[in-house]
């Protein structure tokens, strides 16, 4: 792979007045690759975006994409969709197809068409009088008919019903197939876990996870209990250092394991427990473990 | 002709890894016969709604394997020579996984090895009797 980054944060970090809502965040992807970031709301994830493509100015560090800081040159090749909708709302979706023509060179009239019947939109209505879940299909087909190199998608499923949300997934996959880049945020968990080489978890706006899916898989096993009466005391379980996090529901004992799965399950035999298993994490889980189990979920998880 | 391969991404086990596993157990099976073409990366990617990336790993791995052949512009093929040792292998891996999960599901119930093992030796004298060599 080439050793130029797509995307490369270096030690950004973003104050308002007092409060910092990204700190020393360094975040490298691979061209070619499909990255994950998913945070509770506030984590930093929009502040990020908006910095990396100069919408707003980082108080210290380096953004650059493809080796360079950005510029207007840059966004020939890299598409965002914001989180919040930036379109025109007194204009039409053939309006800004219009200007999108007029503005990129790689503009793919015959793409343009297709995403726009894919997400059966009206052209000819103002992109004011469209739902929420429309208008972030719209920045889409914007974004999916430039043929960009790098995409930066902040939650692009926002306001979709379950069918839509398959339907950018589907176009993150292709883009990706097709050698672009992307960078997406989300807190559809099952989408990240799906598409994305690599996942990266902020929490108040520092990184506190950042790996392949696969080896953050791999790093954690669970060890569940299950007893005939009571979870008993087990000594020395919480401060165990193999153990990241012990969870006691009823009568299940639940140890979230760092390593040595079957030493942990070893030991808990030891208290005659009706069952003993070791099991594999999923992407939720590693989530819930790094933001915190008290850390509600935003709405729409999964 | 990629419906016949699934994967489960909230599994502990690497989406590339399952995708392997599919494959030779497919070839294993004669589901996919000498010859046949397998789904180009794209197309896969897209049937199981997962990282391209992924399925070009695994098709990588099974290529490495000796699975199957790829080439540039035309696709990938499952090997049409040394089928016979190349499924020999494929069964091999197939039934390391089946038995793998047996094992390990024996040891999550809490049995001991010496007992897992004569439950196991009570499998093996059940289905391949004593006498009957293969």
């Amino acid at each position: 792979m080439s050793s130029t980054y797509a995307i490369a944060i270096r030690d950004f970090t973003k104050r308002y007045g007092s409060f910092e809502a990204v700190s020393s965040l360094t975040l490298e992807v691979e061209p070619g690759s499909i990255c994950g970031l998913l945070g509770p709301n506030g984590s930093g994830k929009t502040t990020t975006f908006k910095c990396l493509l100069n919408l707003a100015r980082p108080t210290s560090g380096t953004m650059q994409v493809e080796g360079a800081p950005v510029q207007p040159a840059t966004f020939e090749e890299l598409a965002y969709v914001p989180e919040r909708s930036a379109l025109y709302e007194w204009l039409t979706l053939a309006d800004h197809l219009e200007f999108n023509r007029r503005s990129y060179r790689k503009y793919d009239a015959k793409r343009a068409d297709e995403l726009v019947n894919l997400f059966r939109l009206e052209r000819k209505k103002k992109v004011g009088k469209l739902s929420k879940g429309q208008q972030t299909a719209v920045a889409l087909i914007l974004a999916f008919s430039i043929q960009p190199r790098i995409l930066v998608l902040d939650e692009p499923a926002s306001g979709l019903d379950p069918v839509f949300q398959r339907v950018v997934l589907d176009l993150i996959i292709e883009a990706a197939a097709g050698g672009a880049t992307i960078l997406f945020s989300s807190h559809q968990i099952g989408q990240v876990e799906r598409a994305a080489d690599r996942v990266a978890i902020l929490k108040n706006g520092r990184l506190i996870v950042d790996g392949t899916v696969d080896s953050l898989k791999g790093s954690e096993k669970v060890v569940e209990a299950i007893f005939d009466q009571a979870v008993p005391e087990v000594d020395g379980l919480t401060s165990d250092a193999r153990i990241r996090r012990v969870e006691r529901s009823g009568r299940i004992l639940r140890a979230y394991v760092k390593e040595d799965s079957d030493g942990i399950a070893r030991r808990l035999s030891e208290y005659s427990p009706k069952n003993v298993a070791v099991m594999d994490l999923n992407l939720e889980d590693i989530f819930i473990n790094a933001v915190g189990g008290e850390t509600a979920l935003p709405q729409g998880d999964r | 002709m990629a419906a016949i391969f699934t994967v489960d991404p909230r599994s502990g086990v690497p989406l590339y890894l399952q995708l392997i596993e599919q494959v030779k157990r497919a070839v294993a099976l004669g589901t996919l016969g000498p010859g046949e073409q397998l789904p180009t990366v794209k197309a896969l990617a897209l049937d199981l709604t997962i990282n391209p990336n992924t399925v070009a790993r695994a098709y990588r791995d099974l290529e490495h394997d000796g699975v199957i052949d790829t080439s540039p512009g035309r696709g990938s093929f499952v090997r049409l020579d040394g089928s016979v040792g190349k499924s020999r292998r494929a069964v091999d891996d197939v039934a390391r996984s089946v038995l793998g999960d047996a094992v390990r599901e024996a040891k999550t119930l809490g049995l001991a090895r010496e007992r897992a093992a004569e439950i196991f030796g009570e499998q093996l004298d059940r289905w391949f009797p004593a006498g009957e060599k293969e």
